[in-house]
């Protein structure tokens, strides 16, 4: 599909441009020398994998953080915001990845936030909403309360609240993150009408049908520099590819691959065969687990699964559709409404996380950082957090033992810091991703791995290791539960797949992409 | 929030660690004992004379320096039980309370529970270990507010704190209670003397430098509470709690046992405090004993920054500090109130001061 | 119980609930907009305070108002430095204003007023509102009070409609539910917070100034007495909603009023007892009902950009 080209400007200055931009937080250099045009009224989009520093320039441009090299011009002025506020009134706004919505207030007061004083009229503001969100085609409810809101509707908000405001320039930093299928269409088709109005759209994105779908030119970032530039994007696709991840896609994994959604790319890795040797793993049966949240509504109903050892299935979804709820029964963080969970002939339902680990589950939570980890603790510290027992003796801590483990099982898993003795919080999202794995994937029985969204946030090669992490877990007769939002993931690396849609299991098929669209279909709720 | 941000923000807050910390602690109390000279000289007294009567007051005789040692004391137990909460980001502020309810306890059992005839030092240690599980239940209450409810620890040992001093009011005003028998309308309402079986043995037995075995126990309990938090796994679980709940509890650690046994620790520590100081101090059971000390143990474990050495520097600064404030009083007219105005600027600096330390107090 | 006894039982506690109403508002918005000010105590001390030695020294009970009003300023203006820009720890800095202040004033006092503990001090008129007034029986007991309870009701219910109907009111709940949306639509959420906490310093004054010149005609040292602390407790209790810290202030006013009413019904109960009465129900209010779910989400943690 050719890019629709916006209506010829009289000059072709562009209408943002930014010169030799740089960002360091503290020892990483996130930005290095980024320069680049964004023309008015065009779909321009930013590729590049995680850490790459998309989100960084999308704050720089915000007003969020401020540049320490490099200029900034926005219509043909010096731009320098020092702060958001400074961004809106010069016509900017913004969608991040993640919301900032108030939870407790309805949609039309979070759009009133900092539109006006005094006194407000909330019926004004509602009707205003509605008509707006008409005219990009598209419902909202404006008496809505944000935390009754799916995640899609939330970011229609967040969209509502930066269009109601008539901006010259929009962002969106990787908004198809966490949307079904169908919506991904429905949201670019708005960034198409914003963009044939006049405003700038500027999409920050790691999935390659995005830039196919909507791009009229891209920018290409690898490791904080700009590595590559398309004024044609859709017949240069490839070269792009090489530009952002510095190789072809055949070299992928295929589960790498499968994260800039280009589904049949990459070489498929054949799974090693349970060795004979192996004691053969128990089974794990999930039947009729049900959790009702404390307002009364049902955030899993009826969960019923099995998985046997060694196999690897997948529960794909949008995010909030009773993933965190299943995560959470499972590791033992919350108590179930009702059903069980067994493995082998143990019943897991009731048991804390400590009784868990003993019985062989574990699990990658899917935030690491509230619930995967303890960010000022050390690596060393971290790694063997759940087994703190193996090095001690009388009550006293054996460092030395619990340093020197940790070194192993850091250059095993490929964890790369300074030391086991630094914080955790200095390691790469790849890196702690690794070491919460290492953890969980070592415990000395490990019969079920429950992995929830574990590639979140981390480029092409830690998400290569991953993957075989977990299928060498596989390997050894592990059971693995593998939730995630990324589809294209889950047909890679998964056996079947089932699909959860407002906490019920829609359907279940193997993990093929000819039944890509079959899966769409059930994780947008039409039952199969 | 990006991870290199999260992660630039916490590798700063990692580097300015502990050996700035002490400077800023020091430089805390020396700015705020400035404050306090301009305060003397404001109020009209001589700073000279001032100075004069505060170092008699804490190192003027023996007796003095034994009274402040015995204070210190009391404020090192409760600064003890305040940095072993505060490793599990929990804030204790009823050392008051928990002190009053000590006191109470041990006056008690010394009065009623019959511990004269008992051998060798059970007649004291009994006394004393009501003291430790009176405080320690006091505690306890706010632990299992926090488990159950989510109550916050600080309110809720202040309450806690509140109720118990007007506790320790009734105890004495009520002949029913410990109020000794009145005989006139002049009887002050406070107990009856402990036997002498129940007093504390001094450290040398001699009157005039009063110092009671509390001393020795205290340097046992702080060298024990030093090594538990940093060298055993429970002082790491304690921390993995206070940084972080959530996957402290994933990790397999109770955040209900972390929480319930540190509020008791600390509320135990508190009791031993009014113990001792009823046992081997004042012998007599009154209305606002209590009164200031547990701010001052309070704030003595704010300096201290997590370190227990810290705390006992801290307490023997505040006990010397107290001693020598009311000698000030009595010699040269400046109000003990002072102290307090400059503990409460120490507290405040300190806590903004952790700003340019690049990490919160 | 007599209908007098009555009516004079819960004039009491309109009386008594007047403080913790007022500084129980001011602390609201504050907690709303992310801010917990521990401190309470020491401003409330501070308005007690500086209304006694102003309305002493002026002759003036108004003019001792305007004073404490003046006087609490630099106060929350330090708890508001320390809290938002120096990003303390807020309970920390709470406590450690609450012993500068108790400290301060003591020594303030003793100075001013040497060895003398209860001087006399010019108080604030009562007013009895018009009809209200006249009722028999009840009339002169409950509805005559000191002006300023009135004048903090008008101010309560003024806080009330800014709180649900203005922009101001949406932007408070954002500060303290989810600081990130007030930063990202452009206003500064120091700035919000710094609001709160100054507002809660002025309506802190106001009920201190209650107790000194309102109430009691003195000051004393220390003579909050926990009061601020009530405070707070009053707002979980209500679950940080205006209405319900206000029925929890009324309640704690009725549980102080208890200590004075039971006597004379000839219920003989240890005095300690009945003075402890309020801090135990606060006790009961934390421990028991509300809890962290319904507090705001940001309170008690600075806001950084990230």
């Amino acid at each position: 599909m050719a890019a629709v080209k916006a209506p010829a400007q009289t000059s072709t200055e562009p209408l943002l441009a930014l010169q030799g931009v740089t960002k360091r937080f503290g020892s990483l250099l996130a930005l290095s020398d980024a320069s680049l045009d964004i023309m008015p009224g065009e779909v321009h989009c930013i590729l590049g994998e995680n850490g790459a520093g998309k989100s960084t320039l999308c704050n720089l441009i915000f007003g969020v953080h401020v540049p320490d090299q490099g200029a900034m011009r926005f219509e043909g002025r010096s731009y320098h915001p020092a702060s958001p506020a400074d961004a809106l009134t010069s016509g900017i706004a913004m969608v991040h990845q993640h919301f900032s919505l108030v939870h407790d207030m309805t949609v039309v007061d979070n759009v009133i936030l900092g539109q006006q004083r005094g006194f407000v009229n909330t019926r004004a503001w509602a009707q205003r909403l509605e008509r707006l969100a008409n005219d990009y085609g598209f419902a909202l409810d404006p008496n809505a309360k944000i935390d009754d809101l799916s995640v899609g509707e939330r970011q229609r908000v967040e969209i509502v609240k930066c269009l109601i405001r008539e901006p010259r320039l929009f962002l969106l930093d990787e908004p198809t993150a966490v949307l079904l299928p169908d919506e991904i269409g429905a949201l670019l088709d708005i960034c198409r009408r914003v963009a044939e109005n006049g405003c700038a759209v500027v999409l920050v994105t790691h999935k390659l049908a995005e830039i196919k779908k909507a791009a009229d030119r891209v920018t290409v970032l690898r490791g904080g520099r700009v590595v590559a530039r398309s004024d044609h994007p859709a017949e240069e696709i490839d070269a792009l590819v090489r530009a952002m991840i510095q190789g072809d896609l055949k070299s992928l994994d295929k589960s790498a691959a499968s994260m800039l959604g280009v589904a049949n790319g990459g070489a498929d890795r054949a799974r090693e065969a349970v060795p004979a040797e192996t004691p053969p793993q128990e089974a794990v049966q999930i039947d009729g687990l049900t959790v009702v949240d404390g307002q009364g509504v049902t955030r899993l109903d009826n969960f019923t699964l099995s998985i046997g050892p060694g196999e690897i299935v997948g529960v794909a979804g949008v995010e909030g559709n009773g993933q965190s709820e299943l995560a959470a029964v499972i590791s033992g963080m919350a108590k179930p409404s009702g059903g069980h969970v067994y493995l082998g002939n143990v019943e897991t339902t009731d048991l804390n996380p400590k009784e868990l680990t003993a019985v062989g589950i574990g699990v990658v939570p899917e935030d690491r950082h509230s619930v995967g980890c303890v960010l000022e603790m050390s690596v060393a510290e971290n790694m063997f957090l759940n087994r703190l027992g193996d090095f001690t003796s009388f009550g006293f801590l054996r460092r030395r033992e619990l340093t020197q483990a940790a070194r192993a099982l850091m250059t095993r898993f490929d964890v790369r810091a300074a030391s086991p003795e630094v914080a955790f919080s200095a390691l790469s999202g790849g890196n702690q991703q690794k070491a919460v794995l290492a953890r969980e994937i070592t415990l000395p029985k490990l019969s079920f791995l429950l992995a929830a969204q574990p590639t979140r946030g981390l480029d092409v090669g830690a998400v290569a290791a991953v993957y075989g992490h977990i299928r060498a877990a596989c390997a050894s007769g592990a059971a693995v539960l593998l939730i995630s939002s990324e589809l294209d993931e889950l047909i890679a690396v998964a056996d079947r797949i089932v699909v959860l849609y407002r906490g019920r299991i829609m359907g279940n098929c193997t993990a093929e992409p000819s039944e890509r669209e079959r899966i769409g279909a059930m994780m947008a709720g039409h039952a199969q | 929030m990006t991870d290199a941000a999260v992660r630039a923000s916490m590798t700063k807050s990692r580097r300015r660690m502990l050996r700035p910390s002490i400077v800023i602690s020091v430089a805390a109390v020396l700015a705020a004992a400035l404050v306090g000279l301009v305060l003397i000289f404001a109020l009209g007294v001589s700073v000279s004379e001032a100075i004069a009567a505060f170092i008699d007051g804490t190192l003027g005789t023996p007796y003095a320096i034994a009274a402040s040692v015995n204070r210190s004391i009391a404020f090192a137990l409760v600064g003890i039980g305040f940095v072993i909460a505060n490793r599990a980001n929990l804030v204790n502020v009823g050392g008051e309370g928990q002190i009053a309810v000590g006191g109470i306890a041990a006056t008690a059992v010394a009065l009623y529970g019959h511990v004269d005839g008992l051998p060798a030092a059970l007649s004291f240690v009994i006394p004393l270990l009501a003291a430790v599980l009176a405080g320690m239940l006091w505690g306890s209450i706010a632990g299992i507010l926090k488990i159950k409810a989510g109550t916050n620890e600080v309110i809720s040992t202040l309450l806690l704190s509140f109720i118990a001093v007007w506790l320790l009011y009734w105890c004495v005003q009520s002949p029913q209670l410990l109020r000794k028998p009145m005989t006139s309308s002049a009887t002050l309402p406070e107990s009856l003397e402990i036997p002498e079986a129940a007093k504390l043995p001094l450290l040398t037995g001699d009157y005039s430098f009063p110092v009671h075995i509390g001393l020795p126990v205290t340097i046992v309990i702080a060298i024990v509470a030093g090594i538990v938090l940093v060298k055993t796994v429970f002082g790491l679980q304690l921390r993995a709690v206070g940084f972080n709940p959530v996957a402290a509890g994933r990790a397999g650690i109770s955040y209900a046992r972390m929480v319930m046994v540190s509020l008791a620790t600390a509320g135990a520590l508190g009791g031993l405090a009014g113990g001792f100081m009823l046992l081997g101090e004042q012998y007599v059971l009154k209305d606002g004993f209590s009164s200031g000390y547990g701010f001052d143990g309070l704030v003595a474990g704010l300096l201290a920054r997590g370190s227990v050495v810290g705390v006992i520097a801290a307490a023997l600064l505040f006990g010397f500090l107290r001693s020598g404030g009311i000698n000030m009083e009595m010699v040269a007219g400046v109000p003990t109130a002072l102290v307090m105005v400059i503990q409460g600027l120490i507290v405040v600096t300190l806590a903004g001061a952790a700003f340019f330390m690049g990490r919160r107090a | 119980m007599t209908w007098e006894l009555f009516a004079v039982f819960v004039g009491s506690s309109l009386r008594l609930a007047v403080p913790l109403l007022l500084a129980g508002t001011g602390e609201l918005v504050s907690e709303r907009a992310g801010v917990l000010n521990m401190s309470i105590e020491g401003m409330m001390l501070t308005g007690a305070f500086a209304a006694a030695v102003g309305a002493w020294a002026t002759g003036s009970p108004v003019l001792g108002l305007l004073i404490c009003v003046v006087a609490v300023f630099p106060v929350a203006l330090l708890q508001a430095v320390l809290s938002n820009t120096l990003r303390a720890n807020q309970i920390v800095t709470g406590i450690g204003i609450n012993i500068l202040v108790l400290g301060g004033t003591t020594l303030a006092y003793r100075e001013i007023f040497g060895a003398r503990s209860r001087e006399q001090i010019p108080g604030l008129e009562k007013w009895s509102p018009p009809l209200l007034g006249d009722i028999p029986v009840f009339g002169q007991a409950v509805f005559q009070q000191v002006w300023l309870l009135y004048a903090g009701l008008a101010i309560i219910a003024l806080t009330a409609l800014v709180l649900r109907y203005s922009s101001i009111g949406i932007v408070i709940h954002a500060a303290g539910a989810e600081p990130r949306a007030v930063d990202k639509s452009g206003i500064s959420v120091t700035w919000v917070r710094y609001l709160g906490v100054l507002f809660a310093g002025f309506m802190s004054a106001l009920a201190g100034a209650f107790l000194s010149i309102g109430d009691i005609h003195t000051f004393t040292e220390g003579m909050t007495r926990g009061a601020g602390y009530l405070a707070i407790a009053a707002v979980i209790f209500g679950k940080w909603t205006l209405s319900g810290t206000v029925l929890a202030c009324l309640l704690f006013g009725a549980a102080t009023a208890l200590q004075f009413q039971l006597p004379t019904l000839g219920v003989d109960v240890p005095n300690a007892l009945l003075i402890m009465l309020p801090y135990l129900l606060a006790l009961l209010a934390v421990g028991g009902l509300a809890g962290r779910q319904t507090a705001p989400r940001a309170l008690g943690e600075p806001y950084l950009r990230r």
